[in-house]
């Protein structure tokens, strides 16, 4: 008797602990340069909305779960004296209402979901700037593919960070020398693998300048921690400036013009 | 007609018990083990050899633990550090949670089902002897690969492709040495054992059914066995294909996944997870199953929608073929496919969540003891509810995209596969660990691991979600210190230390109770099915006469009966519920048991022999190995087919 209420006092304390280190964790780490959930792009921006939107039925259902366990833990906890329960076999009103609900539930959030695969699967806006991703173990290299981003020698541009401009779309292509490596700058958007043999597409925007951590996100061998790069965001002006620059004196050091 | 064996009926059975002591019943040595085709015995080895991969897999993950502590840590390098990632993974899942599972299918299911053994004994045996070799030749990578000097000097030579093995990085030119061929082949080997242990009890379980036990008055353990069996009747024959391509690939120059000449990575992707989706619930319905038993027994009612936990186990095991390609939203399938997945993958979580509702509902009004086997029952549902909410996140394709191969995944697969599976395992060692000793487990340490592995494992895997959300890549043998990450892997890491701990009090709380045990009876749980109603340990014949099976938890009926006021009540002693007849053992008749046999053993050898000879095939002193293994594979074979039976 005595035991059992120790141990239920314990799954309470120990659930509520869980809760709360969970929630002071998601609140207190937003400043990090990596963090999905402060985007600074529209793409990242829409895919924590949908993050969100899963998370409240999810936390609801969930709290749902454990209210009932606990309720059940207390109520039903076998006591001294106590004959046979009920033995109830079953209650088909019961199950198909556990069956109707998560369904509509479900294919609920199949709705948005579907809506915004399609929108970010679909094309940038027509005057999206085209850059040419190449990842090979484990670097990384962009190709500005637009005619007006030319290096000294008259050839597309190349740089191992990336720069774009904020406020326009970037239509990237992705393309791997070696083995599946995955384009990931979690402020701006979710990943996209970069395939050997293949070309695969994403594109993102940024709506604020800054700096914003990027990564390899695909597991590509001994150097896959550090294949990592930087991708700046610059007013438009700056951002003409910058590759300027870089075309003339390279990225190290880095040009004034590219700092934001 | 007995109505169920609760007595022990020995009595004509002289004939049998001389005949076993002849084949070898009464013998405790290494010869009885090496040449066993008891499903007992066998699944007595299939645990203990699961537990010490278990010790060796958790190692492996204590050193992860220890590298990922704090940021930029040298404690092992990335290539050692990748090694032991993908044998901790490949580890977990192929020698610790489905052997597990196999050792409760060998343990339980004959007695559920009132069966005397398996259909086939002695292909049982080869299941367990290659699991045991394939295993072993999986862990011996370690102790290869390594430059003429000592072990410690070189890299170890394990694997290193990550327990899902991604084409191109594990051919030839991106993993040199023989790491990942150790490892296909040790997959090869541990597909035939999981295949012919599938054959094995799906064939027991249609054909091997005491009279009237119907498949609709089956326990949901066997029907959860039942399709899991299927599962992987079906899923193995996939990564075996895909085994044979990386193979040629690797050993022969072919072209399946080399771009540069043509190939094709994705292939190997959509091959690896067409299998590896259903092998995910080939790992979690036989828990669910365990859980289906615990929770009835404990709570001293029937399971709450018996014909819907068993219906939503067969959708979710119809529905784990048309999921696949969830692990690959990010690879550029485009929208069509990666909306038509992300609806399927939503759409599994509506039989999964029947059964969690049903599980509710079966403690609802119950008078629940809480014994450690209902706290891993329960510990479960609350583990493995929060790992299927966060399933159904990722059909959310465009946060996928985020969360994909971040620690946020990591997170969500521990949850369903340590929450779930492994907390429902040992809910059944608990469980059935009385059974099979004829001793209870102390409740005392039992309480103890659970608490202690319940807090652990929360304090290991709920801050990988959190820096998984903060863009923590999964496989990274390192972090940056400025991306904030430290805390919540040191917490992560000091979690990973609570459930060692914990394990190592079950460990020692085996030892403690096989040794001192206090004395369970034959029904200690006041149990619903078959095996509670033979002696504890239950003998080697299992049973006596054979039980004829009137409903659905027939031993439970037997006990208890609805009086006049539609109570239950225990049925008064001797009177037995009206049914009670002498069973017809026929007399001079004897029970046949099959023969032991080392046939099963020697037959098994050689695959490994066969293997190493194909690893090292360029190399002219080695090359034998090839016809050596082959040999006695096909001795083996024959000898079995030829093998005289004892009559």
């Amino acid at each position: 008797m005595k035991l059992r209420k120790f141990s239920t006092a314990k799954v309470a304390t120990i659930a509520i602990m869980v809760v709360a280190a969970v929630l002071v964790a998601g609140c207190g780490s937003l400043g990090s340069d990596q963090n999905t959930f402060s985007p600074s792009g529209e793409v990242a921006q829409k895919q924590l909305d949908l993050f969100l939107i899963v998370l409240v039925p999810a936390v609801i259902i969930l709290i749902g779960v454990f209210g009932a366990m606990l309720y059940i833990f207390i109520r039903f906890r076998r006591r001294e004296g106590d004959g046979i329960p009920k033995q109830i076999e079953g209650n088909n009103r019961l199950e198909i209402g556990w069956t109707i609900l998560p369904t509509i539930l479900l294919l609920g959030l199949a709705v948005p979901t579907i809506m915004s695969v399609i929108e970010l699967g679909g094309s940038p806006d027509d005057d999206a700037l085209g850059v040419r991703v190449i990842a090979q173990r484990w670097d990384w290299a962009f190709d500005y593919t637009d005619p007006e981003y030319l290096d000294a020698d008259g050839r597309p541009l190349s740089t191992k960070e990336l720069y774009i401009p904020i406020d326009r779309d970037i239509d990237f292509d992705l393309e791997a020398l070696d083995v599946i490596h995955s384009f990931w700058v979690p402020k701006l958007a979710g990943k996209q693998d970069v395939m050997p043999g293949r070309t695969n597409r994403i594109w993102f925007n940024a709506t604020e300048t800054g700096v914003f951590q990027g990564q390899c996100a695909e597991f590509c061998g001994i150097g896959h921690a550090g294949m990592r790069f930087t991708t700046t965001a610059l007013e438009p002006a700056q951002f003409d400036a910058c590759l300027a620059a870089i075309a003339a004196n390279g990225e190290d050091p880095l040009p004034a013009e590219c700092v934001p | 007609m007995a109505s169920i064996a609760i007595e022990r009926p020995i009595p004509t059975l002289g004939q049998a018990l001389r005949q076993m002591r002849e084949a070898g019943g009464s013998y405790q040595g290494i010869w009885s083990w090496l040449t066993t085709v008891d499903h007992k015995r066998i699944g007595v080895m299939y645990g203990a050899t699961a537990m010490f991969f278990f010790v060796v897999g958790g190692i492996e993950a204590l050193i992860i633990r220890l590298q990922l502590a704090r940021p930029e840590s040298t404690l092992v390098d990335a290539d050692q550090f990748n090694r032991l990632f993908t044998m901790h993974g490949t580890t977990m899942v192929f020698l610790v949670i489905m052997p597990l599972s196999a050792a409760f299918f060998n343990l339980v299911i004959p007695l559920m089902i009132g069966a005397r053994d398996v259909a086939f004994p002695r292909l049982n045996a080869f299941s367990y002897w290659m699991f045991l070799f394939g295993g072993m030749l999986m862990m011996a990578s370690f102790f290869t690969g390594n430059p003429a000097g000592s072990f410690l000097e070189g890299h170890l030579g394990a694997p290193d492709g990550g327990w899902f093995g991604y084409a191109p990085l594990t051919l030839n030119q991106f993993s040199p040495g023989t790491g990942i061929d150790y490892w296909a082949f040790g997959l090869l080997i541990l597909g035939i054992a999981s295949m012919a242990g599938g054959f094995n009890f799906a064939v027991t379980i249609i054909n091997m059914r005491a009279p009237g036990m119907t498949f609709f008055r089956m326990p949901v353990f066997v029907w959860m066995t039942l399709v899991t069996s299927f599962l992987i009747i079906f899923a193995m024959p996939i990564i075996t294909v895909a085994l044979f391509q990386i193979l040629f690939d690797r050993l022969f120059g072919a072209n399946f996944f080399n771009v540069g000449a043509g190939g094709t990575p994705l292939l190997w992707q959509h091959m690896f997870w067409l299998f590896g989706h259903p092998e995910v619930y080939i790992l979690i319905l036989p828990a669910m199953g365990i859980i289906s038993e615990v929770l009835p027994t404990f709570s001293k009612k029937p399971l709450f929608g018996y014909p819907f936990v068993v219906f939503s186990g067969i959708a979710i095991a119809f529905m784990s073929w048309g999921v696949w390609a969830h692990h690959m939203y990010t690879t550029g399938l485009g929208s069509v496919a990666n909306s038509a997945f992300g609806i399927s993958t939503l759409l599994i979580g509506v039989p999964t969540g029947i059964k969690v509702f049903n599980w509710l509902a079966t403690l609802w009004g119950g008078s629940i003891s809480f014994k450690t086997p209902l706290l891993f029952a329960v510990g479960f549902i609350a583990m493995f509810t929060i790992g299927g909410l966060t399933g159904v996140m990722h059909s959310i394709v465009p946060t996928d995209y985020q969360q994909q191969d971040t620690y946020f995944v990591v997170a969500h697969f521990h949850q369903v596969l340590v929450g779930g599976s492994l907390f429902g395992l040992f809910a059944g060692v608990y469980y059935w660990f009385p059974k099979f000793s004829g001793k209870f487990m102390s409740e005392k340490l039992g309480q103890l691991h659970f608490w202690t592995m319940f807090a652990g494992f929360n304090l290991t895997f709920q801050p990988m979600m959190i820096v998984g959300l903060m863009g923590m890549i999964r496989r990274t043998s390192t972090y940056e210190a400025d991306l904030g990450y430290g805390l919540w892997n040191m917490m992560s890491t000091v979690g990973a230390f609570l459930i060692a701990f914990s394990v190592f009090v079950f460990l020692v709380n085996v030892v403690v109770s096989m040794r001192s045990g206090k004395q369970a009876g034959d029904d200690p749980w006041d149990g619903r099915t078959l095996e509670w109603s033979m002696s504890s340990p239950p003998p080697v014949y299992n049973f006596a006469t054979i039980p004829e099976v009137k409903s659905l938890d027939p031993v439970w009926h037997d006990k208890y009966v609805e009086n006049e006021a539609g109570e239950t009540v225990p049925v008064v002693a001797g009177a037995a519920n009206g049914h009670k007849e002498e069973g017809h053992e026929e007399e001079g008749h004897s029970v046949h048991l099959p023969s032991p046999s080392i046939i099963p053993l020697i037959a098994s050898i050689g695959p490994p022999i066969l293997a190493a000879g194909f690893i090292y095939w360029d190399n002219p002193w080695m090359l034998p190995l090839i016809p050596v293994g082959a040999v006695i594979l096909l001795v083996g074979v024959f000898a079995w087919a030829l093998e005289p039976t004892t009559e």
